[in-house]
């Protein structure tokens, strides 16, 4: 019994030692003063207003929802490409290829993001979208082989064997049953990758210049610099698109289950 | 009954690994034949030949009388049925079945009918529009057959089709698949490995073994006539004993055991005499008796063991060299162990088998 | 047989965009900042002349006229500054003197009405063999120097190998660091991650999806908010101090922030779903009925636990240790928010040098430790998880 006590305890603290850090600063979203702290004086939408309306915020987030469509376009079509390419067991280093997508999820940012100045600036690709679109879509492509993949591993073989037998040429094939089979699998990695790009800082950091500053490079030069409520509101904005995004993955892993 | 299909010294090697060898088989058209052994033997590698999944290292199949080597899977026309089913688990059931009508470009009216037609056949009408998922195993099967079936291809193949179901199950959709096989006149190329699934269901049984085929004839043929030792140890339960062939008349040999008695057996093949052999005795037309009897074949014994079987009693038997194994009806008296017994055979039932 | 040479076409025409774009943009990065490592090539770009008469050079006897006559041609030619700055620096980093030297050389050089007849004329130290020593080492396209500077080793006059003097060794003791607090970050994360794991496999239904969910609900937030929320909570005014000093534990503020106590929490924070799900994963394939057989076999629940769930579940924590590892020594966002000027890690000083001081030879070559670092320990990582039973 004071086992279990002693266990009950112990996932408790910890479960509020994860969770309670996100949870604490959410109303202080909707703080009317302009220091971080509580108690909150007075309800008010008025850093809301700041991030959607300040010059500096907006465009930030219209640079972030800028470059995050682009990573998540090119690395979803780069990334579905390629996993439907591994699915060939007879490619030569098929191993070793595949570690190689899976790679920029290990090497440190900042030793890309170094290596990636340097080379961008050789091609004069700083300081532009397409630098930084390029920059992002390297660390999020593995996001998208990964749960590819993943999606492609768990079709039977034998449904696009017997797509064939049933008269289907390969490209019927691909278009009616190894594509829709593996779809929930692209979306969630277009999902990941577009959440990646939306968090990316450090390479940010070294290939955008002032007018691709995104919504994450805003946040970390504020709470360098002067920090505001305007943070806890964008750590709001996060926390809901989160969990929307949670709820999508989750979603369509159950629907990918009930095909099974 | 002309010739349909047709391997032509098929070979196929996966690596320095040979899974089909040098292989001939001919199959006619409407002719229901099971490819039988056991797993690894190469019969499914065959099938997947035959379908256009796997090429042959070497040889040549031909259907109809063209070889059909270069032609692609989905221009053979030959409706293939899977072990795991095979369903597109994206599509309903009627989406399913409407699959290779759409591939063959039939119009929208046609294929309602016939998708109807094909449901109706495997009595599955009231299901059309639920996934697979949310079928059973044995619907699932009706599922994939109709599909298969429905665009009326050339030769349907089946690997292992039913061995997902439960037994009840599985005896039911034999029957099922024999009379569709029936009805409609197909050609039909059944993988198993279940040795009464092959003999109940096929109009000729291939028994294959390390990627050759050991014996192919009819069900009767293979049981009653065994022509390897093989083939007779894999298709039901029969006792071997070795011997030395004394005298050969005919279609039968005499051979001596080793414990001294003299066997009048039938002879599959050649045999000469002084040739080491294989009798083989199927346990359930063996007699026993306290008295020696008329027949032919008499062999001394003494009951070890008798185990109420339901259907059967099993009498383990001890001869002065060698075990033997009996199958008695129920009406047969009970032996307990101990008993000095005489085992009887006639000499049509038991085989002589060239090692 | 074409069907088959067919389909792989087709796979690799598949792959090759994606095996294009990260060449291009991810392993050439890479090794573009590994050249910057190694690569000096400000001395030689400006004395083109002087390789080739200095090759020719014994290391011991003074100039002969034609190496002063190379040189001097050499240094008319000059007409950038900045290269001609970075080249003085280099110099001067080998032997200190060259910035005085140098400057009043090429303004003796510049002088036209006035042509010096040679360098020695402009100044004695030309004569000594020291200073050349130091250009014909400096002329080399390749240097370790950045390396050896990474682990704060340099080279003496002679070539040979030792430490720098103690001033000039930052960077060991930024590498220990680093070290040392992913070492502090993975020990917390098992200490607190491996007994929330065993917990949570034993338990089911809600109680076990409300304890996986609290593990994917950060894993899943963006690391700026979570690192955000840290700063928010943990400043001295913060949620945490707040409710210390009303609850009376302490009575002034802790100081929590810009210290090592306020990075440790906040890495383990950030870093304890990655100890926590493969440790999880491991214990979920572990039979339930493990320990009660144990206990049958008379195993007491201690003995049962170390003799049967930790040898069968420490894979999951030696993969799960490993990633938290990897992760920390590379993290760069925490240690720059919450951290202060003594907590910053090896990828701050990266960061430093690449865009504070450009100086893109240091920065590469710490770059390089780093990159070896996590590659080798990701290769154990995988090497690890390949090995997990039922998987190829």
């Amino acid at each position: 019994m004071p086992m279990k006590i002693a266990k009950a305890t112990f996932a408790t603290l910890t479960i509020l030692f994860l969770v309670a850090p996100l949870i604490a600063i959410l109303p202080l979203a909707f703080t009317s003063s302009v220091i971080l702290t509580y108690p909150i004086p007075s309800w008010s939408l008025r850093w809301f207003e700041e991030l959607f309306f300040a010059d500096a915020w907006r465009r930030a987030i219209v640079n972030s929802l800028i470059i995050g469509t682009g990573t998540t376009l090119l690395a979803t079509v780069l990334g579905t490409a390629a996993s439907l390419g591994l699915r060939n067991r007879l490619i030569f280093f098929r191993g070793t290829i595949r570690t190689l997508f899976l790679l920029p999820m290990v090497v440190p940012a900042v030793v890309l993001g170094v290596g990636m100045q340097v080379l961008l600036a050789g091609f004069g690709l700083t300081n532009s979208y397409l630098g930084v679109i390029i920059a992002h879509t390297v660390v999020a492509v593995p996001f998208v082989i990964v749960s590819v993949t993943g999606a492609l591993a768990g079709i039977d073989e034998r449904v696009e064997l017997a797509a064939q037998s049933l008269g289907a040429a390969p490209i019927t094939v691909f278009r009616r049953v190894t594509l829709p089979l593996a779809m929930p699998g692209v979306l969630s990695g277009a999902v990941l990758a577009f959440a990646t790009s939306l968090d990316e800082v450090v390479l940010t950091l070294f290939v955008a210049g002032p007018n691709q500053r995104t919504l994450a490079r805003q946040m970390f030069s504020s709470i360098r610099e002067n920090i505001s409520p305007a943070i806890a509101a964008a750590a709001f904005l996060f926390i809901a698109a989160t969990i929307a995004i949670g709820l999508v993955v989750v979603l369509s892993r159950s629907m990918l289950a009930k095909r099974r | 009954m002309a010739e349909f299909i047709r391997f032509d010294r098929i070979s196929k090697f996966y690596g320095p690994l040979c899974v089909v060898e040098n292989l001939d088989l001919g199959i006619d058209k409407g002719e229901f034949v099971s490819l039988l052994g056991p797993s690894g033997s190469g019969k499914t590698t065959l099938l997947m030949m035959l379908a256009g999944f796997e090429q042959p290292t070497s040889g040549n199949i031909l259907l109809d009388g063209t070889a059909i080597n270069a032609v692609p899977t989905h221009k053979r026309d030959m409706g293939v049925v899977f072990q795991s089913y095979a369903l597109f688990p994206h599509m309903s059931v009627g989406d399913n079945i409407a699959f290779p009508l759409q591939m063959r470009g039939i119009g929208k009216a046609e294929i309602g009918e016939r998708v109807k037609r094909a449901l109706d056949m495997v009595q599955m009408s009231a299901l059309v529009d639920r996934r697979p998922s949310q079928l059973s195993g044995g619907q699932q099967q009706r599922v994939a057959l109709a599909r298969a079936l429905v665009f009326e291809p050339r030769v349907v193949l089946m690997d292992e089709p039913l061995g997902a179901l439960d037994k009840q199950l599985r005896e039911q959709m034999q029957l099922d698949i024999r009379d569709l096989h029936r009805r409609l006149g197909l050609t039909i190329v059944f993988v198993t490995h279940d040795q009464s699934e092959a003999l109940t269901m096929s109009d000729r049984v291939a028994v294959f073994n390390k990627g050759k085929i050991e014996q192919i004839g009819t069900p009767r043929q293979v049981y009653d006539e065994p022509a390897t030792r093989f083939v007779a140890e894999f298709i039901g339960e029969t006792n071997l004993v070795e011997g030395v062939v004394e005298a050969v008349q005919g279609q039968e040999a005499t051979v001596r055991l080793p414990s001294g008695a003299q066997i009048v057996s039938a002879v599959s093949g050649t045999v000469a005499s002084g040739q080491p052999v294989f009798l083989s005795i199927r346990p359930e037309r063996v007699d026993l008796s306290e008295t020696r009897g008329e027949a032919r074949n008499v062999l001394e014994t003494e009951v070890t063991d008798s185990v109420y079987q339901g259907d059967h009693l099993r009498v383990q038997l001890q001869n002065a060299t060698h075990p033997l194994i009996a199958k008695l009806g129920r009406r047969s008296r009970e032996f307990p162990p101990g008993t000095k017994v005489f085992a009887a055979f006639s000499a049509g039932d038991c085989r002589v088998i060239a090692p | 047989m074409s069907a088959t040479s067919s389909r792989t076409g087709r796979s690799l025409l598949l792959l090759a965009p994606l095996l294009l774009f990260l060449v291009g943009f991810f392993v050439w990065p890479l090794f573009s900042m590994m050249s910057q490592a190694v690569s000096d090539p400000a001395v030689l770009k400006l004395l083109p002349r002087s390789a080739e008469v200095l090759t020719g050079w014994d290391r011991k006897s003074p100039p002969s006229m034609a190496m002063q006559a190379a040189m001097m041609e050499d240094l008319k030619a000059v007409d950038d500054d900045q290269a001609l700055g970075d080249m003085v620096r280099r110099l001067n980093s080998a032997r200190s003197g060259f910035r005085t030297l140098m400057g009043k050389t090429t303004s003796a050089l510049a002088d036209t009405a006035n042509p010096p007849a040679d360098l020695i004329s402009i100044d004695k130290r030309w004569e000594k063999p020291e200073f050349w020593l130091a250009i014909a080492d400096a002329l080399s396209p390749y240097t370790d120097r950045n390396l050896l500077a990474a682990v704060d080793l340099g080279r003496n006059a002679a070539g040979a190998i030792e430490h720098l003097p103690p001033d000039q060794s930052v960077n060991r003791v930024i590498l220990v660091r680093t070290f040392w607090i992913a070492a502090l970050v993975t020990f917390f994360c098992a200490a607190i991650g491996f007994p929330y794991a065993i917990i949570a496999a034993s338990l089911d239904g809600w109680k076990r999806d409300l304890m996986l969910a609290a593990v994917l609900l950060p894993l899943w937030t963006s690391l700026l908010v979570r690192t955000a929320a840290w700063f928010i909570l943990l400043q001295e005014k913060g949620l945490i101090n707040d409710l210390l000093l009303t609850l009376g534990i302490v009575n002034s503020p802790l100081a929590l922030i810009f210290n090592r106590t306020g990075v440790i929490i906040a890495m383990t924070h950030v870093l304890l779903p990655f100890m926590v799900l493969p440790i999880y994963s491991v214990l979920i394939t572990i039979p339930k009925n493990l320990m009660p057989a144990a206990a049958s076999l008379g195993a007491p629940p201690l003995r049962a636990f170390v003799r049967v769930l930790l040898p069968l579940s420490l894979r999951g924590v030696a993969s799960g240790g490993l990633l938290v590892f990897i992760s920390a020594i590379g993290y760069y966002i925490t240690p720059a928010l919450i951290g202060g000027p003594g907590d910053q890690m090896i990828s701050s000083i990266i960061a430093f040098y690449a865009t504070g001081s450009a100086n893109w030879g240091m920065a590469g070559a710490l770059g390089m430790v780093l990159l070896v670092a996590t590659l080798l320990l990701y290769s154990v990582y995988a090497r690890l998880s390949s090995e997990e039973p039922g998987r190829r």
